[in-house]
């Protein structure tokens, strides 16, 4: 199960995924990094590679930081929800 | 009281906030089929509504991953973008399933206060009867491994079957998930529609029970991580037969609304 699409997230990269949950699941915490992605991602203390990533959405680059898949695809529909939200239709 | 419905709804929230890259024809012909749902639901006269879901790291986080869980509070809510849902549960039925589920050797965790995911409230969006009526969430861990087997999901459908049988209520099941998807990887735009196929052929042929072997490998590298919900239901609907009321694959997501005749 090592090249499972979804694996195991390594504790190291709790810091990271803590991040992107908070940016896929709480307002407050999106909009803020929103407004300022540097300042909300060094305040969450986010290391140098996690923010390089994080910062241009490299998925690949963060997966293998040991972001969980799922968590680097919703944070980026929630952040373009905030950004765009009349690209959308609302049933 | 006997099940009085059983269905397995998809849920990905493309289906209630549309965005450029998704066919509107394919979503409202998805749409069609959550409405036949409502219908038959409303047909049924449920009492309450369990919905078995897959949580997406929305109320369960890395501070706790339960593999089995039942939601006992007196209301569910969550938000999705401009939406804000609150749905009653039912509390009688939830403790009774977590009190049971526990007896019956499933160590079941449960919860008062999580926030609801759109597992849930994409597929009661479009299939809540009027007047709306109770649910009860119960949650299936489908994405952060270790995850629950095929084998113990399908087992605990059947003892949640069980202790459903011998309620007073008339209960409705709802399985929220699938089918193949990868999101968030790079088989995002190439699902296993194949994968999909068969087994809707098997279900509908009574072939549920097969799930339960499956394995947790072969369901990551389908992209059915979440049909641990599926099967799960298939525990509590045994050999019943399925009806497939679509499935409609995108571009990547094989959508699929399917119903099972049980009970009343």
């Amino acid at each position: 199960m090592d090249e499972a699409h979804y694996f195991f997230p390594p504790a190291a990269a709790y810091p990271l995924n803590r991040f992107l949950f908070a940016l896929k699941s709480d307002t407050t915490a999106r909009e803020r990094y929103v407004a300022d992605p540097e300042g909300a991602m060094r305040e969450a203390g986010l290391d140098v590679e996690a923010r390089a990533a994080l910062a241009v959405a490299d998925r690949d680059r963060l997966v293998a930081l040991g972001a969980h898949p799922y968590l680097v695809f919703m944070a980026q529909v929630r952040l373009s929800m905030a950004r765009d939200p009349g690209t959308f239709e609302y049933f | 009281m006997p099940v009085v419905g059983a269905f397995a709804l998809p849920h990905t929230p493309q289906l209630l906030v549309r965005p450029a890259t998704e066919d509107r024809e394919l979503v409202l012909r998805v749409h069609a089929a959550y409405a036949v749902v409502k219908e038959r639901l409303a047909a049924a006269r449920p009492d309450v509504l369990c919905v078995v879901g897959g949580d997406h790291v929305e109320g369960f986080f890395l501070d706790a991953v339960p593999a089995l869980a039942v939601f006992v509070g007196r209301s569910a809510a969550g938000e999705f973008g401009r939406y804000r849902y609150a749905f009653d549960v039912h509390e009688p039925l939830a403790r009774a399933i977590a009190e049971q589920g526990i007896e019956a050797g499933f160590d079941l965790t449960y919860s008062q206060d999580v926030r609801l995911d759109y597992a849930f409230y994409v597929p009661l969006h479009f299939t809540m009867p009027e007047p709306r009526i109770p649910i009860v969430p119960l949650y299936v861990n489908v994405y952060l491994p270790p995850q629950p087997t095929p084998r113990r999901c399908y087992a605990w459908g059947q003892a949640l079957r069980r202790i459903l049988d011998a309620r007073p209520e008339r209960v409705a099941l709802i399985a929220s998930g699938g089918l193949s998807h990868f999101p968030g990887t790079d088989r995002y735009a190439s699902p296993d529609y194949d994968f999909d196929r068969a087994l809707l052929a098997s279900l509908a042929e009574g072939r549920g029970a097969e799930t339960a072997r499956l394995t947790g490998e072969e369901l990551d590298k389908a992209g059915n991580v979440e049909l641990r919900t599926w099967i799960t239901l298939l525990g509590a609907v045994g050999a019943a037969r399925a009806e497939v009321l679509c499935y409609e694959p995108s571009w990547h997501h094989g959508n699929a609304v399917v119903a099972w005749a049980v009970g009343a």
